[in-house]
């Protein structure tokens, strides 16, 4: 790999940290907006459910998000505040369908030290003001004037250094603080504060209450009529106002989410941290608090926001499982649950671990991921393309065509199956008892290839021969018509649909017959100046049985042409360009736009919009799909249509949100597909690949499909063993009823069912830290080998911890040998046929030894200290790469003759390791806490030991999110004569469960890629008035500079969804076509 | 920990009266009950093309007056609004202020300059509010900013401090 790297997402975050509802699209709708940290979602509520609306990158990651509205608004605006100390204010503009800033601006301040508890963005009731907490000690204030502009912020120094909560109180006359603190002898309070906006500073308020709750954590305001707040604890919840008192006692839980359900605040919904779901209900009289009542309600998804809907629906967002739709029930269900969860929405974060797996040895990687946390821990399958679920397959070797026919003109399902070899037509039905098997339609030739097949109306078959068109009745199945080709003259390509057949012969011929019942007219004849390779006919107009346009592909003159129909009338002529013949032309239609489709015999695809109507070609784009000819042929699943493109790398060309989509189909080579929509295979496609015909059902249209398999409890590390077949994963059990409340596993799951087959529990107190797969030197056993630490409350770093070795034997996990540490394995790697193990601040190796009686224990060889916590290790060859805790990336190199490991080069900056990857030789990859990217190159050319002792750093960029794991591989099929194929990848997870891949291009693709990204920062804003620039700079508590060697492949992927007058104004500026730019990012699509 | 009879702190499955406090939840018409299954994914994502600044002045700034300054600014404006005789206090008070500003000024490196910008426009405000204080303030800037302010004003940036602020005075 190399310095050049290309960050892209492949799964975006789906990790949802903030919701709310409120009239944000009209003052007449009303929308949940969602935050998952660094993207924003916009649903609309409609009588039907959630219409999901827009997807809108942010460009920081997003600390608060709230919706309010301003004196003499009629919609709700958005306020938003990122981690960066950035805000801004948006609102909708329905008749662009645009987010316009209304303000924005910069909170930082110089000095001042940021919040622990997190940071807090709130807006007073009546919009007086935008209250920020975001450093100890001190209250932002962002003023609003009467209409309702904003103002010149500022401080407020606030006494409070441990702030828990602060929320705004509702009905004061002068904006009103309520904050909840800790105070040096951790007892917690709650004080009211009045907002002097003239004086800047504040004011005693009307009241405050001190010794709360120990776990008082949170705080909810209520709005008038009551007027007060409520205070929650982990044993009690307590109602403040500056007259009434009121608390309840509630079982011991933390509460992490709220929502509130009605306007006047009588009634609450509280989530806690094992995913219950709780209704507080204020219970009143005569506008006056007379006490608060809880009741249990079911069980959700652990939640991190809860949204009241409307009409008892609830939205619950969650960090740590998949978010949910639920509907409160007025009656308990039989288990006493007044929560029915409706729908769920796929959550992968956090990402603990993952690894890259090939299952189905198709050489595509798969990911498999521990998600979730707590009761919704998970193992995710996470697959790029379109899976093709095979129901039966026969052995047939040299299939040159297949088209599926129907016995009846409108019978719904297909009946025969025709095909063509290169010297002979077979025709496969499906029998009574639903086998496929081989029958005879005799009107048909079946001594020659067939060139096209096609159902007509009345009843009536199509086929085209070499030599001639026949018509058969598909009730008695004799042949009713033939037209003959002229003597001397075959007929090369041919097509047909309904009430229409088209087809060419040599000499640039172009004939075009009409079926009627029991006729063939010859309706028109032309002469082209070339010959013809390939037509279609396909209607896409009004009528579903007759086209008016017939799409021409040409030889020599290298071209597509459009026809008109019945005339044969010339309407546009195309040239390709370059010297590849068209191979396949298909008219079609996505989502009501017309297309013409092209395919090249290089494996390249053009696509052209068409006007229907005036037969014109516009907007050509070009995509390389694989290297050798494309078939098209359309196919429906779920009632939408869809494009086959059988070739070397099967394609689905499919259509969202009008802009052509392209997935690969996870089948290897694909000579030819027909839908083969049977009474027992309903919505299959039959498949001609490598000697076999095979018939199977197509998976839901999308790029990424995940698989859930849900735990019940928190996987924390994951490693395959292809041998075993098995995965091993540590877990983490939270028993709430036993005496220990956690336990923690090794389990083993077969790699197909993911079922657990064996458990190996660890001791009290034990955690596991590591886990891999791997042998030794002269033994041809492969080993489990799992990383321990004993977590005892009283230390604050482990100083015990255990390595153990397993095999696999008739599925269960059989403990061979076991190592005790002085401290936490948190790594394992397979090193030159030894273990190495980071065990607290020591690198340790370790041999694997045979003893006199035949048993095997691991015995320590060397070690390297000089760690803070050696926290990430990879290996290659001899050298070690160390992720510290604290202290960056280090390099040692393991000296064989000696037998000792040493240091050799070391990054001296300052960084909270997340994870480390090689990349190659010389250049390692780090993530660190502060959500950045970086790589540093060794120097090996350094004149000095001091300059070889120092590992440069080369690239630096802003990820925006929390990186656990970086592994090699990819998630795509790797062709080995694409251009994409050569193209080293890393993937990794984070906490918000993203995928992403680190791709390492050549310098002079990275040049050019880069100038695109300079170009299109110039076209493409960041919403809020936020600045790409800033967000991808590294950023830490020392520095902040700008990104390099590092390009963010989600901007540069974003051209191709730019309209077109956009695409051309940057096709400007890169001196390039539009054609070849589109193309070039197309490609880049192709890598995740 | 007790727990009252109205408290489900017995984890009880069934509590007695959730029912009762379910009913009459609001609804304005969204997400009729034969709510079927929304589609997920198929969202659009939002491109922006469109100049996203802010409008005029809503590109907001935090005032960078430390707090203490501005309390004790605020003071003085309610003191020299009561009391008249402020001469030597102000001259006072002038050079007392002097030391903290200079020092925000060296802790403002270059790049902060539009912040600059803001924190000049905050004194013009004061100085637009009363032209007593706005002399007092001229003093209280430093040589370089009253020489920066003269410029803007396309006046010459030339001479001693107190030509200076006569020259400013007199615009």
């Amino acid at each position: 790999m190399s310095v050049w790297n290309y960050v892209v997402t492949a799964h975006k975050p789906t990790n949802v940290t903030h919701s709310c509802v409120g009239n944000f699209t009209s003052s007449q709708e009303l929308n949940l907006i969602i935050a998952k940290c660094t993207r924003i979602e916009i649903n609309l509520l409609t009588p039907q459910g959630l219409q999901p609306m827009l997807d809108v990158p942010i460009y920081g990651r997003i600390a608060t998000l709230e919706l309010f509205r301003p004196h003499g608004e009629a919609q709700d605006f958005l306020f938003i505040a990122t981690e960066r100390y950035k805000f801004c204010v948006l609102q909708w503009d329905a008749e662009t369908s645009e987010l316009i800033t209304r303000a924005m601006g910069d909170v930082s301040d110089r000095i001042g030290r940021p919040t622990d508890n997190g940071q807090i963005g709130i807006i007073d009731p009546d919009c007086r003001l935008i209250g920020l907490h975001l450093y100890d000690g001190l209250f932002k204030v962002i003023p609003f004037d009467n209409k309702g502009q904003l103002k010149e912020a500022f401080n407020i120094r606030l006494e409070e250094l441990q702030v828990l909560d602060i929320k705004f109180l509702h009905g004061c006359s002068k904006p009103t603080i309520v904050v909840l603190y800790q105070d040096n002898k951790d007892a917690r309070h709650v004080k009211t504060y009045e907002v002097a906006l003239k004086d800047k500073d504040f004011i005693e308020g009307p009241w405050s209450q001190n010794n709360l709750d120990n776990g008082a954590d949170l705080l909810i305001p209520v709005p008038p009529p009551f007027c007060g707040v409520l205070i929650i604890g982990e044993e009690t919840i307590v109602y403040c106002s500056a007259n009434v008192f009121r608390a309840i006692p509630i079982r011991p839980s933390i509460t992490k989410a709220y929502g509130r359900v009605d306007a006047d605040g009588s009634r609450y919904l509280l989530g806690d941290h094992a995913g219950l779901l709780h209704l507080l209900v204020i219970t009143h009289e005569k506008e006056k608090v007379t006490g608060l009542k809880i009741e249990l309600l079911g069980e959700t998804s652990i939640a991190s926001t809860i949204s009241y809907l409307d009409n008892a629906f609830v939205f619950i967002g969650s960090s740590y499982g998949d978010s949910q739709l639920v509907k409160l029930n007025l009656q308990p269900d039989a288990k006493g649950s007044y929560v029915e969860v409706l729908d769920r929405y796929v959550n992968l974060g956090p990402i603990v671990d993952f690894c890259v797996v090939d299952l189905e040895r198709q050489g595509q990687g798969q990911v498999v991921t521990c998600s979730g946390a707590y009761k919704d821990g998970s193992l995710r399958i996470v697959r790029n393309g379109i899976g093709i679920n095979e129901q039966a397959s026969v052995e047939l070797q040299g299939i040159k065509g297949m088209w599926s026919l129907r016995s009846l003109t409108d019978d719904p399902f297909d009946t025969f199956l025709v095909v063509s070899f290169i010297s002979e037509t077979r025709i496969l039905a499906m029998n009574i008892e639903d086998e496929l098997e081989e029958t005879e339609i005799e009107g048909f030739c079946s001594q020659v290839q067939t060139l096209f097949c096609h159902c007509a109306v009345f009843n009536q078959l199509v086929q085209v021969t070499s030599s001639s068109v026949r018509l058969v009745s598909s009730t008695t199945r004799e042949l009713r018509q033939e037209w003959n080709a002229p003597s001397g003259y075959s007929i090369n390509v041919a097509t047909a649909n309904a009430t229409q057949v088209l087809l060419a012969t040599g000499g640039g011929h172009l004939v075009y017959l009409e079926i009627g019942d029991g006729t063939l007219t010859q309706a028109k004849h032309a002469q082209l100046e070339c010959e013809i390779s390939c037509l279609d006919i396909n209607p896409i107009g009004e009528n579903p049985n007759y086209s008016q346009l017939a799409a021409v592909g040409m030889w020599t003159d290298i071209s597509v042409r459009i026809f008109s129909l019945p005339d044969l009338n010339l309407i546009t002529k195309e040239p390709l360009g370059g010297e590849i013949i068209p191979r396949s032309v298909l008219l079609c239609s996505f989502e009501g736009i017309s297309y013409l489709l092209c395919a090249l015999g290089d494996g390249h695809l053009l696509n052209f919009l068409l006007n229907l109507s005036t037969g014109e070609l516009k907007d050509r784009k070009k995509v390389s799909l694989g290297t050798q000819p494309i078939t098209l042929r359309t196919f429906s699943s779920k009632n939408t249509t869809h494009v086959f493109a059988a070739s070397d790398r099967p394609t689905v060309i499919y259509s969202s949100n009008k802009k052509l989509l392209y997935s690969n189909v996870n089948l290897k080579e694909v000579s030819h597909m027909c839908p083969f929509n049977s009474a027992a295979f309903p919505d299959s496609l039959a498949i001609a690949k490598e000697g076999e015909l095979s018939i199977g059902t197509i998976d839901d249209i999308q790029k990424l499909h995940i698989r859930s398999i849900p735990l019940g409890e928190h996987a924390r590390r994951i490693c395959h063993q292809e041998q075993s077949r098995t995965f091993s994963i540590c877990s983490m059990k939270n028993q709430s009823n036993a005496e220990e409340s956690e336990m923690h596993f090794i389990r083993l799951l077969d790699d197909q069912t993911f079922e657990f087959i064996s458990t190996y529990p660890l001791d009290t107190f034990e955690y596991g830290c590591s886990i891999l797969s791997c042998s030794f030197s002269d033994d041809s056993n492969v080993y489990y080998c799992v990383g321990t630490a004993y977590v005892l409350p009283e230390e604050n770093e482990p100083t015990k911890g255990r390595i153990l070795v397993f095999i696999v034997e008739d599925g269960k996990l059989q403990l061979i040998a076991e190592k005790e540490t002085k401290g936490a394995v948190y790594s394992l790697n397979a090193f030159n046929g030894k273990l190495l193990a980071a065990i607290n601040q020591k690198i340790q190796l370790y041999k694997w030894m045979l003893r006199d009686d035949g048993t095997r224990e691991l015995q320590s060889e060397c070690g390297h200290h000089g760690h803070i916590l050696a926290l990430y290790v990879q290996t290659r060859g001899d050298f070690i790469v160390v992720g510290d805790l604290m202290k960056s990336i280090s390099l040692l190199i393991y000296k064989h003759e000696e037998g000792a490991i040493e240091e050799r080069a070391r990054d001296y900056n300052a960084n909270w390791m997340s994870a480390v990857e090689i990349l190659d030789d010389d250049i390692y990859l780090g993530a660190e806490n502060n959500f950045n990217l970086f790589t540093v190159r060794k120097n090996s050319e350094g004149a000095t030991d001091e300059e070889r002792g120092r590992l440069e750093v080369v690239g630096e960029y802003h990820l925006g999110e929390f990186v656990n794991r970086f592994r090699h591989g990819s998630l795509v099929m790797r062709l080995p004569d694409s251009d994409v194929g050569q193209i080293p990848t890393v993937i990794f997870g984070t906490v918000n469960g993203v995928i992403g891949v680190i791709a390492s291009l050549p310098h002079e693709q990275y040049l050019f890629l880069e100038k695109l990204q300079s170009n299109l920062r110039k076209v493409i804003k960041g919403v809020g008035g936020l600045s790409h620039e800033q967000w991808r700079s590294f950023n830490n508590e020392k520095k902040t500079v700008d990104a390099k060697n590092f390009l963010d492949g989600d901007l540069i992927e974003s051209f191709l969804d730019l309209s077109r007058s956009r695409m051309d104004e940057i096709s400007k500026a890169m001196e390039i076509s539009v054609e070849e730019l589109c193309k070039r990012v197309e490609e880049l699509t192709r890598l995740h | 920990m007790e727990s009252s009879s109205s408290c489900p702190s017995d984890s009880n499955p069934k509590p007695p009266g959730a029912s009762k406090f379910l009913s009459n939840l609001p609804s304005r018409g969204f997400l009729s009950s034969t709510v079927s299954s929304s589609n997920p994914g198929g969202m659009r994502v939002y491109i922006c093309e469109h100049d996203t600044s802010p409008p005029e002045g809503q590109q907001i700034k935090t005032n960078q007056t430390n707090i203490l300054i501005r309390s004790l600014q605020l003071n003085k404006h309610k003191g020299d609004s009561s009391s008249k005789d402020v001469k030597g206090l102000t001259a006072t008070e002038g050079s007392r202020k002097r030391a903290p500003e200079r020092a925000l000024d060296s802790r403002a490196p270059a790049k902060r300059g539009n912040n600059q910008i803001g924190s000049r426009q905050g004194f013009e405000h004061t100085e637009g509010s009363d032209s007593r204080t706005s002399d007092k303030d001229y003093y209280s800037l430093t040589v370089e900013r009253l020489r920066a302010l003269l410029k803007e004003r396309g006046l010459s940036p030339k001479g001693k401090k107190d030509e200076l602020v006569a020259r400013l005075r007199g615009v």
